[in-house]
């Protein structure tokens, strides 16, 4: 497998008055491969969105160096190359909508790469269809709700067709439904097309799925692995105010009040069997 | 006191093609002192409903009365609408968004200002305010919004609506992008405001596990009207329903639903987590009865606290 993104002992700083600065990043190296599926997460202030803007060239390293296959962000002459490979989707979809109907605004990635006409027919109706919006693709953005407009924003990447898609907290604003939706679209892609998915969420049970976990506090990443690895360290997932996911913090709870149940659960039917013995 | 909504209807973009019915005659009586929580999908007509009771959309058809505020359709109600706001404060979604002003004190005092209250008076209510909600007011009135954390943003900005003293609040999905701790923080917030400044509260929330901590009763909008006005434990039960419109049921009745299934006995309604723990203690103590565990246990892994002092320097959120 290729390594997609390589982040070399990478620092990022926020100036700050008179000359102080905020180090919002601090020396992190990771290698993310092609394919895999990574969740981030951090509480707010821990650094992870900015390392999601270091990732596509947005902001460039105060510090070390961000590779983008093997392209260093920092290279002016090759950021489109970057941007390219890296699609983006942020919080607040209002932020990334530009035209006046759904149509429009999905063509305009393709539209600045030159992609033929046909081809972006092609993209506009396959990445709306995916994200379940195909019903809309002549309506107009600003009338929609919160979350019909992140799946449009989402459509809008995926018809860059980036080999990478960095999530940041994309699925903050949606119900329950849209959230699965979406976060069934991004497995979707991540399985069948092979795309490299960055998620950083709050949602701990999102993270439940991902291959690999990577927990951010104070600019660094303090765990790295598979999400049952990562949520067996239930204390210092609290006490970095994330906390695990509910299935962990019950059987955590139950385990600390003195009854048999392995903290270390993170599957629903997993606590349901083993409470079934127990009462 | 109560707020009365009778026939209410509300249609968008109307005469267009856009035209889209948000309201399809919703009747509801809310009662002075109720926690009330509102749940649907994307769409479903809950916020355009909210919008109605502090007077944002002027009314199509139907009736509002909120605590003896009366408004109707095609009415000029200017001082109506002046009274109502007081009455009735909304904190919409990212209220930290609208922080415009070049302090925190400025921007709290914005509301109690536009009251036509006088100096002394906004000046006791913004200091009141921003130690209802949680911050120290000594310590941040002088500092620029823009420089605090994302928590401490919206809560300088719930505070500018508490300065106005409402009878009634509304949240509109108030922990919304916040990080678990965070929300932990809103979340006691807001019972803490019930108890000491506004004695109704109505929360908007997608989130039916957050919504089980605190509202004792829950209205369901789907397609522009009430689908279920329930107190929370009769709500639950009706899982296939809920789950039909796009909404899930809380993580703590599904599990106790699979555990009775297979032939757990857990007593009394279980609607939150807390309840589900509970249930789970008693029902293992039954049983074991040679070695039973503290009952006394509780779910959160938070505790509300004053975060001023070590949330302070952490002054950037990039969410």
């Amino acid at each position: 497998m290729a390594t997609a993104i390589k982040l070399e002992n990478v620092s990022f700083s926020y100036p700050m008055n008179e000359g102080e600065e905020h180090k919002a990043v601090n020396g992190v190296s990771l290698e993310i491969e092609e394919g895999t599926f990574v969740a981030l997460v951090g509480h707010n202030g821990s650094g992870k969105s900015t390392l999601a803007k270091l990732l596509n060239g947005l902001l460039t390293p105060t510090g070390g160096r961000v590779l983008v296959y093997g392209v260093d962000t920092a290279d002016d002459k090759k950021i489109f190359d970057v941007r390219s490979s890296v699609g983006m989707v942020f919080q607040n979809p209002d932020n990334q909508m530009i035209a006046t109907n759904v149509e429009d605004d999905i063509a305009f990635g393709p539209e600045n790469l030159g992609v033929p006409r046909e081809e972006i027919i092609r993209r506009v109706d396959w990445a709306l269809e995916k994200v379940g919006m195909s019903e809309f693709r002549n309506a107009t953005p600003f009338k929609m709700s919160g979350g019909q407009k992140q799946r449009l924003a989402i459509a809008g990447i995926l018809a860059i067709k980036p080999r990478v898609m960095v999530l940041d907290e994309s699925t903050a604003m949606l119900d329950p439904k849209g959230r699965d939706e979406v976060m069934n679209v991004v497995k979707q892609l991540n399985r069948e097309e092979k795309m490299t998915v960055i998620h950083i969420t709050h949602y701990m049970d999102e993270a439940l799925d991902a291959d690999r976990l990577i927990v951010m506090n104070d600019g660094k990443v303090v765990l790295d692995g598979k999400p049952s690895e990562v949520f067996a360290e239930h204390k210092l997932l609290t006490k970095i105010k994330l906390g695990v996911p509910c299935v962990t913090q019950l059987a955590v709870t139950l385990s600390e009040a003195g009854i048999a149940v392995d903290p270390r659960i993170t599957d629903e039917e997993e606590l349901v069997d083993s409470l079934c013995r127990l009462l | 006191m109560q707020i009365v909504v009778k026939d209410l209807n509300y249609t968008y973009s109307a005469r267009t093609p856009f035209e889209r019915h948000a309201l399809k005659g919703v009747n509801l009586t809310i009662n002075e002192g109720d926690f009330l929580g509102i749940i649907g999908h994307t769409g479903s007509g809950k916020s355009t409903f909210i919008m109605h009771l502090n007077g944002l959309y002027k009314l199509q058809s139907g009736e509002i009365d909120v605590f003896d505020i009366k408004l109707v359709p095609d009415k000029k109600n200017k001082s109506d609408l002046r009274r109502l706001r007081g009455t009735v404060g909304m904190v919409f979604q990212y209220p930290e968004y609208q922080l415009f002003e070049d302090t925190v004190a400025k921007d709290v005092a914005f509301g109690p200002k536009n009251m036509g209250l006088d100096d002394e008076e906004v000046a006791k209510r913004v200091k009141r305010a921003i130690e209802l909600v949680g911050l120290d007011y000594e310590d941040i009135k002088d500092r620029a919004p823009f420089e605090l954390s994302g928590g401490q943003k919206r809560r300088v900005a719930i505070a500018g609506i508490i300065a106005m003293q409402p009878k009634v609040l509304i949240l509109d999905e108030p922990t919304a992008g916040l990080d678990p701790y965070g929300k932990e923080q809103i979340l006691s917030l807001i019972t803490h405001l019930k108890k000491e400044c506004s004695p109704t509260v109505i929360v908007i929330s997608h989130d039916v596990d957050e919504i089980t901590r605190f509202a004792s009763r829950i209205i369901v909008f789907n397609d522009g009207k009430v689908m279920f006005d329930l107190p929370m434990n009769e709500l639950f039960r009706h899982a296939d329903e809920l789950h039909s419109v796009g909404l899930e049921i809380p993580k703590a009745v599904r599990i106790a639903d699979k555990l009775r299934k297979r032939g757990v006995e857990l007593e009394g309604d279980i609607v939150s987590l807390n309840d589900l723990l509970h249930a789970i203690v008693k029902a293992y103590n039954k049983k074991h009865i040679d070695k039973t565990v503290n009952e006394n246990i509780n779910f959160s892994a938070f505790e509300f606290k004053n975060e001023v002092a070590e949330d302070g320097k952490d002054g950037e959120d990039k969410g």
